[in-house]
């Protein structure tokens, strides 16, 4: 959505899967605006909000999750948006337009804040992120958080960092103007990207299980603790084999997954979810930043004993010349010397990096065999030697 | 009687386990309920 905003994807039914009709075509009835008040799980009964009552065999709960808002006055003023649907990126864009907006704020520094950055700044507006802590997204390492800062700085972002918002009001010379804790900012729009909470008041009221990361619990299924009710999407938690504990990771290519999954178990064609490794990435102008698996905080939490090592290479062969400069972190188990998690950043090579390291992950390789990992080798897409060889190297070393 | 299914949410996960459900098993009677005037979007 986004890239919608910033007009990379003009057409905004580019974003549309599927429509209404093409699910009406497949003999699936859609309901739109319809709004569920509760569930009566001994009857199998989907209460509308107008009163309708829905019988059901099978239920799925798919109801995402909500973002979060701050508890400060003004924030039900126009001009203030939260990215969470189709609808926030439409009212977003055309809010800029129609009132040919100059000034641009936007509070977190997550990645969605980075990539509203890079859209609003691209769409010519003058863009500010507020951020209470001292470096944008903090669950990268700080040397890559710092190259994050970096490329917002060299394109004209500017990062506003220990401010937190207390209020928003109407603006004398701008529409609005954030007050934080620090100072005034005047801005146009106002967007909060504060992160999500799994939407569970449906489930909680239905009585059904909630697990510890405060989504939906389900089985590898997609089932939750009642039988006939499933779950899948932003709303649930997902199995993380790393950690080996259930998390919530409100991401669309996992919401996917677990919709299918539960489909094929409802459609009598068995299938296990089998979890995920917290794969993530961005983009932020020129920069690719992605990560997987655990850092070492969280890997120390799920009892592992975890050594990191930051190197810093090019994403081509050096007798090429070529290429970029990229960052690439390792985190492995000492005990085991079982790799934990990868982050990379670079203007090009990173993203890459890291899907190969999923898949080791996945997989519960160690630094022996990353060391020697058979990679498709060519000069203009790295070394013969790989950063992903190198780093593995060096790890193995300091265990 | 044909099995009823509802899903709560036409994001993303209801909207692939709709689509998979009838898919697998065409004799369901699906209904998708969605709060927006959207389903199906990428966020």
């Amino acid at each position: 959505m986004p890239y919608y905003i910033g007009d990379v994807i003009k057409d905004s039914k580019k974003l549309i899967a599927r429509t209404p009709e093409k699910f009406e075509e497949t003999g699936i009835q859609v309901k739109l605006n319809t709004r569920v008040e509760g569930i009566g799980v001994d009857e199998g009964i989907v209460l509308l909000a107008g009163g309708e009552r829905i019988p059901y065999d099978v239920l799925v709960l798919a109801t995402g999750a909500v973002p979060t808002l701050p508890n400060i006055p003004g924030t039900d003023l126009d001009g203030v948006f939260v990215l969470k649907n189709l609808r926030d990126g439409l009212n977003i864009k055309e809010y800029i337009k129609s009132n040919q907006c100059s000034k641009a704020t936007i509070v977190g520094a997550g990645f969605i804040a980075m990539e509203m950055g890079e859209a609003l700044k691209s769409r010519g507006l003058d863009t500010r992120i507020v951020y209470r802590g001292e470096l944008p997204v903090k669950k990268w390492d700080p040397a890559f958080s710092t190259v994050v800062l970096e490329e917002l700085t060299n394109n004209g972002v500017t990062f506003m960092a220990h401010q937190s918002p207390v209020a928003v009001e109407r603006g004398a010379q701008t529409r609005l103007s954030l007050v934080t804790d620090k100072e005034k900012i005047d801005t146009d729009i106002i967007i909060f990207a504060l992160g999500v909470k799994p939407e569970t008041n449906l489930a909680r009221e239905a009585g059904l299980a909630v697990g510890e990361s405060g989504a939906i619990r389900v089985d590898s299924s997609q089932r939750t603790s009642r039988e006939e009710i499933f779950s899948a999407g932003d709303c649930c938690e997902s199995y993380h084999r790393v950690s080996k504990r259930w998390v919530h990771i409100p991401l669309g290519d996992i919401a996917n997954k677990q919709g299918r999954v539960a489909g094929r178990n409802i459609g009598g064609y068995p299938l296990t979810f089998l979890g995920v490794v917290g794969a993530q990435s961005f983009k932020v102008f020129g920069l690719e930043v992605a990560m997987t698996g655990l850092d070492e905080r969280e890997a120390q939490r799920s009892g592992y004993a975890p050594a990191g090592t930051i190197i810093w290479g090019r994403s081509a062969a050096a007798s090429m010349g070529e290429g970029h400069r990229l960052g690439l972190k390792l985190i492995a188990d000492k005990a085991s010397g079982k790799l934990l998690g990868a982050q990379a950043v670079g203007q090009s090579g990173a993203v890459g990096r890291i899907n190969t390291l999923s898949a080791c992950l996945w997989s519960g390789m160690g630094l022996d065999e990353l060391g020697y990992l058979d990679l498709a080798y060519s000069p203009p897409f790295g070394g013969s030697w790989d950063i992903i060889h190198t780093a593995a190297h060096v790890l193995k070393k300091q265990l | 009687m044909n099995r009823k299914l509802v899903i709560v949410g036409g994001g993303a996960g209801g909207a692939s386990a709709a689509a998979e459900a009838k898919r697998r098993d065409p004799s369901l009677d699906v209904t998708m309920l969605e709060g927006g005037e959207f389903v199906s979007y990428a966020a």
